[in-house]
């Protein structure tokens, strides 16, 4: 199988990563490479009746209902790349996809 | 107590290996400061530990080797860091790594490739190559990485030095940077078996803040044995392939027959679905790191690249020119590998394997064996740039370590001998939770094997 150029762009939007038109031959190349190397797994049976394994607690442990904050060193305003006001600020939003 | 300029003289001296982030003059500055702080009745009073870059921490920035948290200031530490300041550790620097810890050479930060601590033309392994190097060059006892597919143990294992994955779920991972949330767990690396195990048992135990961390107390240290008489070790066939290298092959063989002479009892065992453990890998990591990923977006933290006049090209500029190639490939085979249409044919076919893998170690276990005993890599530390251009050989460096990520199994490397005077690592890979069974077998092999000798 091999992933075309089309392909890399439109998996490139769902992923909101920018990539050069220069890049797309060889990234296409190694997706393929890479795609066709896993796709080895499709040559074992799919069982469906696997238990998907998960590893970690069976169950997810519940603590005490209480607000408890964790304490910043500092705020935002200090990490974030703009802030003002108490507000992350962005370029406004062109257009609802 | 070593003072904190001797501590930073040491790392100096080693800056040639690109291994650490931080700069002389701010390590000097909060080492000195550190060790005023530090209580003189912790465990590690004093001991300088290295930090991979992408373990947040409050004295230093946290960029895990990439553009996209270039200078980035951490609001909180890891309780890893917490627990390691708690018990009077210094943390000494944060350790060059591959961006997000995606790669097996640290050829893959964006601070630059690391240098083998005894062949400059070569890789330390990674992505905590820094970490690695650093303990292997002497300059620090012991270093905390990050695994996620063998991160921890393939360093180590090319830099001569011990290397520890514990359990999933046995050290808190709050403040580790997510990579694969399945998989990540933060390891340690130690000049011997002892500093890498104390500062294992420091780390572990119980965290709220982490609700896949396991609700028990910190790991027991245990006592060097006086035999290994009683342990049933295993060797899966399908980790001595006929083409794995002879070097590799010969430091196992004298590894065994050193586990022999302690008392072990030596049996065969297969692993099955161990050849299908690569790809499997690589579908899960790039999968659940193309959904980690996402938050770094030019918005909340981090540098944004701008040029951009409306938020979605914003997200676009930031990601495209803040993640490096590996990163960039890895989010976009991920993407891929979940979207419609493909989700079934790649994401729960690498599931189900990951399952069959997770059984064929239940299976060897619920036989009576207790440990299994492997060579770490394929091969010793190769060159730098010898695998850069093609990522499916880089990824088969990791052959013999992503099946304990996929089983959340503890597994740990040391040196066993050097091949034309590149170390070699045998791997312990252990039971869940057994991790003083592991540390005790690597006591006697550690006791015995000339790890410094040709094998």
């Amino acid at each position: 199988m091999s992933v075309t150029r089309d392909e890399v762009l439109r998996i490139a939007r769902l992923a909101e990563l920018e990539v050069d038109e220069e890049t797309l031959p060889e990234l296409s190349e190694q997706m393929s490479r890479i795609l066709d190397y896993v796709a080895q797994l499709s040559a074992v049976p799919a069982n469906g009746t696997v238990k998907i394994f998960v590893p970690g607690p069976d169950a997810i442990r519940f603590r005490t209902d209480e607000v408890s904050p964790w304490p910043l060193a500092f705020g935002p305003a200090e990490f974030a790349p703009a802030f003002k006001e108490g507000f992350f600020v962005v370029p406004r939003l062109d257009q609802f996809e | 107590m070593s003072d904190a300029k001797a501590i930073a003289d040491r790392l100096t001296k080693v800056r040639r290996l690109n291994a650490l982030l931080t700069p002389s003059k701010d390590l000097r500055k909060s080492l000195t400061a550190q060790a005023a702080a530090a209580r003189p009745t912790g465990v590690l009073y004093g001991m300088p530990v290295a930090v991979k870059d992408n373990i947040c921490t409050l004295e230093f920035t946290t960029s895990c080797g990439s553009r996209i948290l270039e200078g980035y200031r951490s609001p909180y530490e890891a309780t890893a860091v917490a627990k390691l300041k708690a018990a009077g550790a210094l943390i000494a620097g944060k350790t060059n790594c591959d961006e997000f810890a995606m790669g097996s050479s640290t050829e893959h930060s964006a601070y630059g490739r690391v240098i083998h601590p005894l062949d400059k033309a070569r890789v330390p392994g990674g992505s905590s190559g820094g970490s690695a190097a650093l303990v292997g060059s002497g300059a620090i006892p012991a270093a905390l990485g990050s695994e996620t597919g063998g991160s921890v143990r393939q360093p180590a294992s090319f830099c001569g030095v011990v290397g520890i994955k514990p359990t999933y779920g046995r050290v808190s991972r709050y403040g580790l940077v997510a990579f694969g949330s399945s998989l990540d767990q933060i390891g340690v690396f130690g000049r011997s078996v002892h500093d890498a195990a104390r500062v294992l048992s420091v780390i572990s135990g119980r965290d709220p803040r982490d609700s896949t961390c396991e609700d028990r107390d910190p790991l027991r240290l245990p006592t060097v044995p006086e035999s290994l008489q009683g342990f049933v070790i295993g060797l899966p066939r399908e980790y001595f392939p006929p083409e794995l290298d002879p070097g590799v092959r010969r430091a196992c063989e004298r590894a065994v027959r050193f586990l022999k002479e302690q008392g072990a009892a030596i049996r065969e065992v297969s692993l099955p679905h161990t050849a299908y453990a690569v790809p499997t890998y690589y579908v899960l990591a790039p999968a659940e790191a193309s959904s980690n990923l996402a938050r770094y977006d030019g918005v909340r933290y981090g540098p944004r690249f701008n040029g951009a006049a409306d938020l979605r090209s914003l997200y676009r500029s930031t990601r495209g020119q803040g993640f490096g190639p590996e990163v960039r490939r890895r989010i976009l085979v991920g993407t891929y590998v979940l979207s419609a249409g493909y989700y079934d044919a790649y994401y729960r076919r690498a599931q189900q394997m990951r399952a069959l893998i997770a059984q064929d170690f239940r299976n060897v276990f619920d036989r009576g064996v207790d440990l299994l005993f492997t060579p770490t890599t394929p091969t010793p530390a190769f060159k730098a740039g010898e695998k850069l251009g093609d990522p499916i050989a880089m990824y088969l460096s990791d052959i013999f370590t992503v099946t304990a990520n996929l089983a959340g199994l503890p597994a740990m490397t040391l040196p066993i001998g050097r091949v034309k005077g590149l170390p070699i690592g045998g791997q312990l890979i252990g039971q869940a939770f057994l991790e003083d069974e592991m540390i005790e077998a690597a006591y006697a092999l550690e006791r015995v094997v000339p790890a410094t000798d040709e094998a």
